[in-house]
């Protein structure tokens, strides 16, 4: 049996409570194992990036909670649950999100600079992240010198290179034009096999639920199908 | 490291906006320090005047002397004294007097005065006495009665070069003595009061009209820097046990007075500029984390705690505040430089300043220890403004932030 990376017991977001309640999530129940490959789908407001916010711990949920590896990061505060998001996830943004004052290189060895892990590790692991992504003549330019495709390639680096638990992507390909998405999501499928990294993406772009192993489908802030996890091309459950 | 990279390297994101900050904390500093040198130098050309015209470091008196300016308390073997404290290898210059007060009349009038005996080639050493002549000659040793007064008064007596004036005042026993001194040289100086007030005889023509032949009842003492104020005070008091020492500041309380309102003025003015430099830093700043949402969230997001968010906001701030500080630091450097060897010219306001002591020429003048205060005012306000910007960032929330 897979181990649970990701489980999320009966999560709620409501906006207005106290007059017209608006779930944004409505009571969603998740577990995601090690190494999947999962995208969560949907419309506009179907409350993927909620759902994302709550489980990367960005936000808090108004009923419910998120355990990651055991730990309930619904009851961490402050310094606690940023010190736990750096520790343990890995996050890729739509809009690239690069600090622009850093170049590639300082862009992806950030996150370890944070941990403090030595040296000599970072480097070492920043050269083969650059490596594996193909941006190694990259290496000194800043975020505004990169092309759309390659400034996600270095997120996606960032992201992964202190070995997250897991990475959350928010809609990552949709601001790419469609060579550079089929880029991003094959390094993304090279780096899921090769280092059995898990991966969550919220996303609309038919090109990343074709080749997620399993898709999570919300409506109105409720999963509404949820794939089996297959290999890449899936096939929709409905759930009742 | 990486904080200090990302602030550093934060200033130059928006130029147009951290030159503003540079200029102003340039500017800041500028008037910061400019004004403290030109309020120093002020308050130092008073001060100095009154010691090295008026006042002397330090005096010696009967104990009974200042009460009622009699003449009788002089200074009981005052020019032994005199010659004692003048082997002192602390003193510059020492001089004993005759200091009485009365009045002098012409035929136009009369007026209220205080009559200077002195020592005519110690008084020189003392006060410069014959630097101050506009018209006219310095006493003349072969020569008695004469007189040195002010323009000021030779105006109000309608008196002019080798006329004569009335002196009248009280002598040792209490009866009126009086005497006619011809008029040898016309003085002036930058304080009117002094001026309106002052007369000099030699002491030789006083004493002895006084009923005092060859006594002295004022000793003034010129120290060879006024860092030995204290030390000199202190060894005199230890010498001359019975008699009154007062430094320049007990005699003239007002002046000492003058230096303590000066500080506490001069700390309004750089609290002033420091307000305003502060709320440019944390206006500017606040625009920088406002632009920065979304980047902050990102960082937050990540894993950059709250206290890397506030140092990173800190920091930026100081860099910037440390770019603006040399060309500041600079500006005001060459300006004190410059002013001090020219001066800064208030002539158009001379009758002014000469009526509460004050010359119309000002160089300024700032110590070393001024100087780092003003740094480390700059500094604290750097600081105190930037906390208000990255309190601001501290409160963004990671997922709303993302979203702008």
């Amino acid at each position: 049996m897979q181990e649970t990376v990701i489980d999320a017991h009966n999560l709620s977001k409501i906006y207005d409570e106290k007059t017209i309640p608006v779930y944004a999530l409505n009571k969603v129940h998740l577990h995601i194992s090690r190494g999947e490959f999962t995208a969560i789908k949907g419309p506009s407001g179907s409350g993927k990036t909620t759902l994302l916010n709550m489980i990367g711990g960005l936000d808090i949920p108004s009923e419910g909670f998120v355990e990651i590896n055991g730990t309930n990061i619904t009851e961490l505060e402050g310094n606690a649950l940023i010190d736990f998001r750096l520790n343990n996830i890995g996050f890729v943004f739509q809009s690239y999100n690069l600090i622009p004052v850093l170049t590639a290189k300082e862009n992806i060895e950030f996150i370890m600079l944070l941990q403090k892990r030595p040296k000599k590790e970072t480097e070492q692991r920043v050269l083969e992240l650059l490596k594996q992504i193909g941006l190694e003549d990259k290496i000194n330019k800043r975020p505004r010198e990169l092309s759309g495709g390659q400034q996600q390639r270095v997120a996606v680096a960032r992201a992964l290179a202190p070995k997250p638990q897991f990475i959350l992507a928010d809609e990552p390909t949709a601001n790419l034009d469609s060579v550079s998405a089929e880029n991003l999501l094959d390094m993304m499928l090279k780096l899921n096999q090769e280092e059995n990294m898990t991966f969550v993406f919220s996303t609309h772009d038919q090109r990343v639920i074709n080749r997620a192993r399993r898709v999570i489908t919300l409506e109105d802030g409720k999963i509404v199908a949820d794939s089996a996890p297959t290999s890449v091309v899936h096939k929709e459950t409905a759930i009742k | 490291m990486i904080l200090t990279k990302i602030a550093s390297r934060n200033i130059w994101r928006s130029k147009k906006r951290s030159f503003t900050i540079i200029i102003a904390v340039s500017f800041g500093l500028w008037a910061g320090i400019f004004m403290m040198a030109f309020y120093n130098g002020v308050i130092e050309q008073r001060i100095n005047t009154a010691i090295s015209s008026e006042l002397s470091h330090i005096q010696l008196h009967h104990p009974e002397f200042r009460k009622d300016y009699e003449i009788k308390y002089h200074l009981p073997e005052g020019r032994k004294m005199l010659e004692k404290i003048g082997k002192d290898s602390q003193i510059k210059a020492t001089a004993g007097r005759v200091t009485i007060k009365g009045m002098i009349a012409s035929a136009s009038g009369s007026s209220g005065i205080t009559i200077n005996g002195v020592m005519p080639i110690e008084e020189q050493k003392l006060t410069n006495l014959s630097g101050k002549i506009i018209k006219g000659n310095y006493f003349n040793p072969k020569k008695t009665n004469e007189i040195i007064l002010s323009e000021r008064l030779r105006k109000k007596l309608r008196l002019n070069l080798n006329k004569k004036a009335i002196l009248t005042f009280q002598d040792e026993e209490g009866n009126l003595a009086s005497g006619a001194f011809r008029i040898t040289a016309i003085y002036k100086t930058v304080n009117t009061p002094y001026d309106d007030s002052n007369v000099f005889v030699k002491i030789t023509d006083i004493d002895s009209l006084g009923g005092i032949p060859n006594e002295i009842n004022e000793i003034a003492v010129l120290l060879k820097s006024s860092k030995l104020l204290d030390e000199s005070q202190k060894k005199l008091k230890r010498e001359f046990p019975k008699t009154e020492i007062q430094n320049w500041k007990e005699i003239a309380p007002e002046l000492g007075y003058t230096v303590s309102v000066g500080d506490k003025t001069m700390f309004i003015f750089m609290g002033i500029i420091m307000l305003a430099l502060g709320f440019g830093i944390v206006n500017t700043m606040m625009m920088a984390v406002l632009e920065r949402t979304r980047e902050i969230g990102m960082l937050m997001a990540l894993g950059m705690n709250k206290f890397k968010i506030f140092m990173m906001i800190v920091l930026e701030t100081f860099f910037l505040i440390l770019a603006g500080c040399p060309i500041g630091i600079m500006l005001a450097l060459v300006t004190i430089g410059i002013t001090k060897r020219t001066g800064i010219d208030f002539s158009q306001f001379s009758e002014a300043y000469s009526s509460f002591g004050y010359s119309s020429v000002f160089y300024p003048s700032l110590s070393v220890r001024q100087f780092g205060i003003m740094i480390i005012l700059v500094v604290i306000t750097a600081f105190v403004s930037a906390i208000f910007p990255a309190k601001k960032a501290l409160q963004l929330n990671p997922a709303e932030s993302l979203k702008k």
